[in-house]
């Protein structure tokens, strides 16, 4: 376990250094200094110390810009996420496990098939002709002052505004754990020791819960990096959709307006949560289903 | 070993995939012939305003209604569809050739150079391919936006193709050739040879079916050059809520050629019925 | 015997699968007395393993099964796919088989299995596991299960399981092909233990087959079974001498004997094709850590086996020839060429003078056609036009017997058998100066061991190619070599002539490697060998 982990950390530290590369090289566009090494690595050391200069269109420091609004993102990515264990996990295994249900593969396809920005319109869609609702743009709201408030009609604002990019996000996550979980199922499906244990006097119900639940469990951990990613991304567009004060909001409203070094901050930390999702996942999956690791 | 040869259920399944795959690849095929005949069979040319009243419903004469300025959507949706599908014919091949094919080819280095570039897919691959093309587009410019997508879905195939083009190399039977005098070069040809015919379609299906998301949504937040679907969902955002019909049909032609994408991929791994 | 004193009786079965046209196992009858041995022998297909999972009430999905099946004096019922109640029935599966989950120890897997049988708390079950270990003579002691079965050496794993099947004390074990894979002086060890522990608790046997050797020695009944049909039934003792069909007498003929007889040298003093000198190869780790080397010549046409159980150091010494591996120290000489100097281009050209043929199933590439993968080593080296191609490829096919089969036929899709057939072909079609055979009957049933063992002659004896023949087996050395060297952990024990080893071994572990094939029924008391562990 201990080789795995230190492999497993050099692994992260090394990409933690490319994502840090990368930051420093966004962030050197606007002066040209990537051209000159010396420069570039003046640069690097500044970026090393997150001194990623000011925002070019309000003069504030890159990273206050950047904390003010990775708060909401989190926020968004953490309901996202819950929502996905909770529903795409139940969902993985009954789709796994039930071969009837396999029937509905090429449904999820369907669903899966829509981009992120349609599912969206189609949620606003269905908000505003169907449920009534009128206020889903986001305004400021503070959810955690609304759940102070206990104040009704504000809690019924705020479960507006914040319903729908929720469930866009964790549709995503939901789509993506549900992928990952049927695919382990199917891959432990094939494994010999099912049959033989069978034959050797294991109830079914005995063997898929104490050999096959770990595996699986292990094979999810294994995709947490995929996940977060797919959730990310997902964010990126519901802020966008729903006015959401969120850093990847931020990152396509830097883009467009070149400010580059709000640019490489945003984009170092979803690098770096991405890549610590991986190596998270990787020391769970190897504790849960690697041999070496349970002495 | 020969139950799982004459094992109906796998047998079962086989046909079914390839029925799936067939589907999909049918699918891609008309939508091929509809985009490549757009500029016919569409009414009115690509953001034509005022080809009928405004806001018309689905109706025989105008069978996916018009928008707000009165264009016929049934021909921005064809435009868009043609725009959509040829741009990311283009990312599709920037990806199968930045990524797969190098991440194949590179994978067989001497002396494990090639994991350098590895480690550059690894963390490129660590940030989410539509930040990645949106990056790209604002550096490069709005009319790279298909390479910029190609190349943001391109560290994902590079790894996968690497890590198949490793395990491949390690496996006992690479090793049984090589040890009966086979050549180096006649093992990556027999494997890139194989690697063609067997996942060549799933792999280019699967790329085409990522980049077509990509350079939508791209499109839709506003980073892109061409009036595809993802532009023309974007045009009717504001009068959508009233009249359905503006946004539902482009978004409709986009799942379609998503999904027949997918399908033609015959599903991911787990996916598969 | 008589049908009232049978442990269990089936009738009449028959068991289809909706896609198949022939039924998997058709009306096939059968009754174990207690105690009673019965085997059953047949390749792949034959329908044993069908009948195995009836018996214990696990047909897998899609399968169906009818006739009638009794437990003791009860009534004859249909056949179910439930636990059979009434009867207890042990399954033993071999190590190769991967019957336990590789993420869980060995022990507290066997121990569930144990606890569920015995319907005790699974520390009590722990406690019978360690027991019956504790009983058996060379067994290795728990503390070695507490492992995973992929850090376990096949030989260790084995020892568990069938510990495990004895500790449930049961009425009837039901076998199948437990030994597949393992040398032979620990299949023999065993089979003894086996034999044994029937002896001691009294229960009747259901042992499923491939090859002939462990049959002869448990006794009792055989049912020689083909295309799910019964071909042959009676007595071993009979059986075994006297065949009535011709299917059953190939089986037998599989391995001829051993027998001390000098072999007449094939060549005289020709040129050496392979020359090794001190060739070093490390064993032991650590202080302990000792080096050996090894010098000897191969000539044109002549044969050497290298003999040992697994991991003793034959295939390091293999993989050293073959230029796998980097060698220590000494020097390999190919056809007058030090291959320790050479470029890898430069030893891939080497190599094409050399075929190996090996056991492992996954030797060849599964996404090859079979034409492909006949005609590849003529592709790579030589430049030919393709119909010379196609010719050298048909007549290498048509020697194998694979002739008939579709050319486009992907590997994936071929029986171990013809994958094993195609390797031949492969190694006719390159005309080498050596083929490097490892292991080439292991795993296949007693039918194709024969073909197999044919075909190498054949090979030999037409092309005059030297053979290197890498094996656990006397017999498959005695029919393939002449000379040979033996090898124990790591190290050289014995070497010269087959004949001599045979007739006057020196070292007491050639004498168990002997021993442990030698076709007598007598048990013979034999000290099994300390198992050991994997290195690394």
């Amino acid at each position: 376990m201990l080789k795995f982990g230190l492999r497993q950390a050099g692994i992260f530290a090394l990409g933690l250094l490319g994502a840090l590369l990368l930051a420093a090289a966004i962030s050197a566009l606007p002066a040209g200094r990537a051209a000159y090494p010396g420069a570039f690595l003046q640069h690097l050391l500044h970026v090393a110390q997150f001194d990623f200069g000011a925002s070019v269109l309000t003069g504030n420091p890159a990273v206050a810009e950047f904390s003010a609004r990775m708060a909401a993102t989190l926020e968004l990515v953490g309901s996202g996420a819950l929502m996905a264990l909770l529903i795409g996990i139940p969902l993985g295994i009954a789709f796994g496990l039930r071969r009837s249900l396999r029937a509905a593969a090429p449904l999820i396809q369907i669903v899966a098939a829509a981009p992120v920005f349609c599912a969206s319109l189609a949620l606003i869609f269905v908000a505003v002709n169907v449920l009534h609702w009128h206020d889903l743009h986001y305004d400021g709201t503070d959810l955690f002052q609304v759940l102070a408030a206990r104040d009704q009609s504000q809690l019924v604002h705020a479960f507006h505004i914040f319903s729908l990019p929720a469930v866009t996000v964790g549709a995503v996550g939901v789509a993506a754990v549900q992928l990952v979980l049927r695919g382990a199922i199917s891959d432990a499906a094939d494994e010999p020791y099912r049959r033989n244990l069978k034959l050797m006097g294991l109830s079914a119900f005995e063997i898929e819960r104490i050999y096959v639940a770990p595996q699986v469990v292990a094979h999810l951990f294994a995709h947490l990096g995929d996940i977060v990613l797919a959730l990310f991304s997902a964010a990126a567009v519901a802020e966008w959709m729903f006015g959401w004060p969120g850093a990847a909001y931020l990152f396509v409203k830097s883009v467009a307006l070149h400010d580059w070094n709000v640019v490489a901050l945003i984009l170092l930390a979803f690098t770096a949560i991405k890549l610590f999702a991986d190596f998270i996942g990787a020391l769970s999956a190897h504790a849960l289903a690697h041999p070496e690791s349970a002495r | 070993m020969s139950m799982a040869i004459d094992s109906p259920h796998l047998a079962r399944a086989q046909t079914l995939l390839a029925a799936i795959r067939t589907t999909g690849l049918i699918g891609l095929a008309l939508i091929a012939i509809l985009a490549s005949l757009s500029d016919v069979i569409a009414r009115a040319p690509a953001d034509r305003a005022g080809y009928g009243s405004e806001l018309q419903s689905p109706s025989m004469l105008y069978p996916f209604g018009t928008d707000c300025l009165g264009r016929d959507m049934l021909s921005e949706t064809l435009h868009g569809l043609a725009a959509t599908a040829s741009d990311a014919v283009l990312a599709m091949i920037v990806t199968l050739i930045a990524g797969g094919l190098s991440g194949f080819v590179l994978a067989r280095l001497p002396f494990g150079t090639g994991y350098v570039p590895r480690g550059i897919a690894g963390v490129l691959g660590s940030v989410p391919a539509l930040l990645l093309a949106i990056l790209a587009v604002g550096i490069l410019g709005r009319d790279f936006a298909p390479y910029a997508a190609g190349l943001a879905a391109a560290p994902l195939a590079f790894a996968r193709a690497f890590d198949r083009a490793r395990a491949l190399g390690e496996s006992p039977h690479a090793e049984y050739a090589r040890a009966s005098g086979i050549p180096v070069s006649t093992l990556l040809r027999r494997d890139l040879a194989y690697e063609f015919r067997d996942q060549f379609i799933a792999v280019a299906a699967r790329a085409l079916a990522a980049v077509t998301i990509t350079l939508s949504t791209m499109s839709f937040l506003g980073f892109s050059a061409h009036r595809d679907l993802g532009l023309v969902i974007a045009a009717e955002r504001s009068s959508y809520l009233a009249a359905w019909w503006t946004a539902a049909f482009p978004a409709l032609a986009l799942l379609v050629l998503v999904l027949f994408a997918r399908l033609a991929a015959t599903l991911e791994e787990g996916e598969r019925p | 015997m008589s049908e009232t004193k049978a442990l269990i009786a089936v009738e009449g079965l028959t068991v289809s699968r909706k896609s198949n046209a022939r039924p998997l196992l058709e009306d096939f009858s059968l009754a174990i007395a207690p105690g009673e041995t019965v085997s059953l022998l047949g390749e792949a297909g034959s329908g044993k393993d069908t009948l195995l999972q009836a018996l214990v009430g696990s047909l897998p999905r899609g399968e169906e099964a009818s006739g009638t099946l009794k437990i003791r004096d009860g009534s004859a019922d249909k056949i179910a796919k439930r636990p059979r109640e009434g009867l207890r029935i042990a399954y033993l599966a071999g190590p190769y088989a991967k019957p336990l989950s590789p993420l869980a120890s060995v022990v507290s897997q066997l121990s569930r299995v144990i606890a569920r049988k015995l319907n005790v708390p699974v520390p009590a079950a722990r406690a019978e596991f360690t027991l019956e270990l504790e009983r058996l003579k060379g067994a290795p002691p728990v503390a070695r299960f507490e492992k995973y079965p992929g850090e376990l050496d096949p030989e260790i794993l084995a020892w568990g399981l069938f510990a495990a099947c004895f500790a449930q004390t049961p009425d009837l074990l039901i076998a199948d092909d437990p030994l597949l894979g393992l040398g032979p002086a620990q299949s023999r060890a065993l089979s003894q233990i086996l034999i044994a522990e029937q002896k001691r608790l009294g229960f009747a046997l259901l042992y499923a087959a491939t090859g002939t050797d462990i049959i002869k020695r448990l006794g009792g009944r055989l049912i020689v079974l083909r295309n799910g049909r019964v071909v042959e039934e009676g007595p071993i003792a009979r059986l075994a001498t006297d065949q009535a069909h011709a299917y059953t007498r190939t089986l037998f003929k599989a391995m001829p004997p051993l027998v001390a007889k000098p072999v007449q040298a094939r060549t005289g003093r020709s040129e050496p094709v392979l020359q090794v000198h001190g060739l070093e190869f490390r064993h032991g780790v650590g202080a302990t850590a000792a080096k050996e080397s090894v010098t000897f010549e191969l000539r044109r046409g002549a044969s050497l086996a290298l003999i040992g159980e697994e991991g003793s150091g034959r295939h390091s010494l293999m993989r050293a020839v073959l230029g796998l591996d980097r060698m220590q120290g000494g020097r390999v000489i190919l056809d007058a060429v030090d291959i320790g100097i050479l470029t890898s281009p430069m030893m891939a050209r080497l190599r094409r003078l050399v075929a190996f043929i090996s056991g492992a199933d996954d030797a060849l590439d599964p996404r090859m056609t079979l034409w492909d993968t006949v005609a590849e080593p003529l592709r790579a080296h030589v430049r030919l036009p393709r119909s010379v191609i196609a010719d050298y490829r048909e007549s290498a096919l048509k020697r194998v017997g694979l002739a008939s089969l579709p050319g486009r036929r992907p590997i994936a899709m071929l029986s171990p058998f013809d994958k094993r057939r195609l390797q031949v072909a492969r190694a006719m079609v390159g005309a080498p100066l050596l083929a490097v055979i490892d292991e080439p009957l292991r795993g296949l049933d007693a039918f194709a061991q024969s073909v197999m063992r044919d075909l190498l002659r054949e090979f030999r004896e037409q092309e005059g190619p030297a053979f290197l023949v890498i094996t656990s087996d006397f017999t498959v050395a005695q029919a393939l070599a002449e000379d040979a060297m033996v090898f124990h952990d790591k190290r050289i024990v014995e070497r010269g002539a087959i004949a001599d080893l045979l007739k006057t071994p020196k070292d007491v572990r050639t004498k168990r490697l002997i021993e442990a094939v030698s076709a007598s029924q007598q048990e013979q008391k034999i000290p099994s060998p300390p198992p050991g562990e994997r290195a690394g």
